[in-house]
């Protein structure tokens, strides 16, 4: 077993050796590269949804607002105040330093998980081009409480719609990210054009003196759709705050901002998260209710900015779901040894596909975000007790790596032990990771210490 | 100099993505009008954008 490990381990180093070495000073970046870079990249085709779902889970206009500031605001300061200190200091990326640390054995772990969740979340990306190009075809969206494919027809779409970004990423990954970059500005533009030309719809005057009232009677009047969770402040906050969890305060970000000049790079964040997570969520909130709450992202889009609108879904879903493709097939790729990139690539774009016809994986998509951050969250949880907070209490770095573990098992235990103890928690599914990210900290510092009384060596 | 005229046909392009809806809320333009208008300035955006921003790959 524990060569079988190895040699999956091997195999990931391989993928990942380019990058083996600490960046050098001459290839560190100037912030306006990293201000460029964030501003185009979070704006996904599930903002579409994600926005219209705040909607439909009756937060009022007060609590979103608030919400959404504040959470953003604390998803800034996790970039800048965990995430790239950490990068910064080590210039390494997540995959090294977590090997380091935790043992290839559990890097390949990680990577797997990494690679599910990525392809679930392709998925859910294809599912909501689905509704775009369901529309053309007058094939019936499926229903927010649906989990199977309402019809043959919805089936069809999202099936030709997956394999045709999954050809599109087989033929050409790095072109399409240059293509992508282009499309960003352009998609902010389309989700600002929709919600601006959705307002007089509303019964917004030109003046805009009373948006306000239309938007708290109209638009997040606080009352839930049928069959709705209803979400206040605290939900709105923390989903801000984790929907890019597995970035922040997960540390997978680290492999951006090893090339910082300095930390406070990641306060440049800002500059991605109002305009996606902030503006793009109440223009999507906007064209929701223009169409009487319905939640059909492609009906949606069509409505608020016409074909521009539907052509803007697609390319947003498209381009987002190609790179999480590639990822997919990249963290794949240490269980696959000899698969050409092209064979990778076309089975993690199958098992994506397959998941893109099951409604589900967008119409429940806010639990989803909340479910990925947390269960990649513990190893940022050890990552980050490792560096700061051992070296504080004069315990020893880095022992998975001094002593050639395959798995550093207090750090599996941890990470084992977080899941379960956040499953149990009682508390709603957007509140858990806070805690679980303090009992994974703690936690791992306390059996690092009582480890550190056993005999070195003669782990598995 | 060809670079930088269609950076500029681009950002104008741009600027077109948003002054139909703004237009359109206005109440200037019908809903026809902003929907074709939005769609002209998005192709536009497309042709002339990818011609300056996307630089061929240094070996």
């Amino acid at each position: 077993m524990a060569s079988k490990i190895s040699t999956l381990a091997g195999n990931l180093d391989k993928l990942y050796e380019f990058d083996r070495e600490p960046v050098t000073p001459d290839k560190l970046q100037a912030w306006s590269k990293f201000a460029g870079m964030f501003a185009g990249e979070h704006v996904a085709a599930t903002e579409f949804v994600i926005g219209a779902f705040f909607v439909l889970h009756g937060v009022t206009v007060r609590d979103l607002l608030l919400g959404l500031l504040f959470g953003n605001l604390l998803a800034v300061l996790s970039w800048a105040l965990v995430c790239a200190p950490i990068a910064v200091q080590t210039r390494l990326t997540l995959y090294w330093y977590v090997r380091r640390i935790a043992g290839p054995g559990l890097m390949v772990v990680y990577n797997i998980a990494n690679a599910v969740l990525y392809c679930i979340l392709a998925g859910a990306m294809i599912s909501v081009s689905a509704t775009a190009v369901g529309l053309a075809f007058k094939i019936k969206s499926p229903a927010l409480t649906d989990v199977f494919p309402n019809s043959v027809g919805w089936v069809l779409i999202a099936a030709a719609l997956g394999i045709l970004f999954t050809t599109l990423a087989v033929l050409g990954f790095e072109k399409l990210s240059r293509f992508a970059q282009v499309c960003s500005p352009w998609i902010f533009v389309i989700f600002a054009a929709g919600a601006l030309a959705t307002l007089p719809k509303l019964g917004v005057r030109p003046d805009f003196s009373n948006f306000m009232e239309i938007a708290r009677t109209k638009i997040w009047n606080g009352v839930a759709a049928a069959g709705q969770e209803k979400l206040g402040f605290g939900h709105v906050l923390f989903f801000a705050w984790f929907c890019n969890l597995a970035m922040h305060i997960g540390l997978s970000d680290m492999a951006v901002f090893r090339y910082a000049r300095r930390w406070t790079y990641g306060f440049l964040t800002a500059f991605g998260v109002y305009p996606g997570h902030m503006l793009a969520w109440i223009a999507s909130g906007i064209m929701v209710a223009g169409i009487g709450r319905e939640m059909n992202p492609g009906f949606m889009a069509y409505e608020a900015a016409g074909l521009a609108g539907v052509g803007g879904l697609l390319l947003a879903g498209w381009t987002t779901a190609n790179p999480t493709l590639y990822r997919a097939g990249l963290a794949l790729q240490s269980i696959t040894p000899n698969w050409p990139r092209w064979k990778i690539t076309a089975t993690a774009g199958a098992v994506t596909t397959v998941l893109a016809c099951f409604p589900v994986v967008f119409m429940k998509l806010l639990d989803y975000v909340a479910l990925y951050g947390l269960i990649l969250m513990p190893i940022g949880a050890i990552v980050f007790a490792e560096h700061w907070i051992l070296p504080r209490l004069g315990m020893e770095q880095y022992r998975a790596e001094k002593r050639g573990w395959i798995i550093n098992l207090p750090a599996l235990g941890v990470w084992a032990g977080t899941l379960i103890f956040v499953f149990l928690l009682p508390l709603h599914l957007y509140f858990k990771w806070l805690p679980g990210y303090v009992f994974a900290v703690a936690s791992y510092t306390a059996l690092s210490a009582f480890g550190r009384r056993a005999p070195a060596g003669g782990r598995p | 100099m060809r670079r930088r005229v269609f950076a500029v046909l681009s950002i104008v392009s741009l600027a077109l993505c948003l002054a139909f809806p703004i237009l359109r809320f206005l109440g200037r333009i019908s809903v026809e009008g902003f929907r074709s208008g939005l769609l002209i300035a998005s192709v536009a955006w497309f042709v002339f954008a990818p011609l300056w921003s996307i630089k061929p790959k240094k070996n």
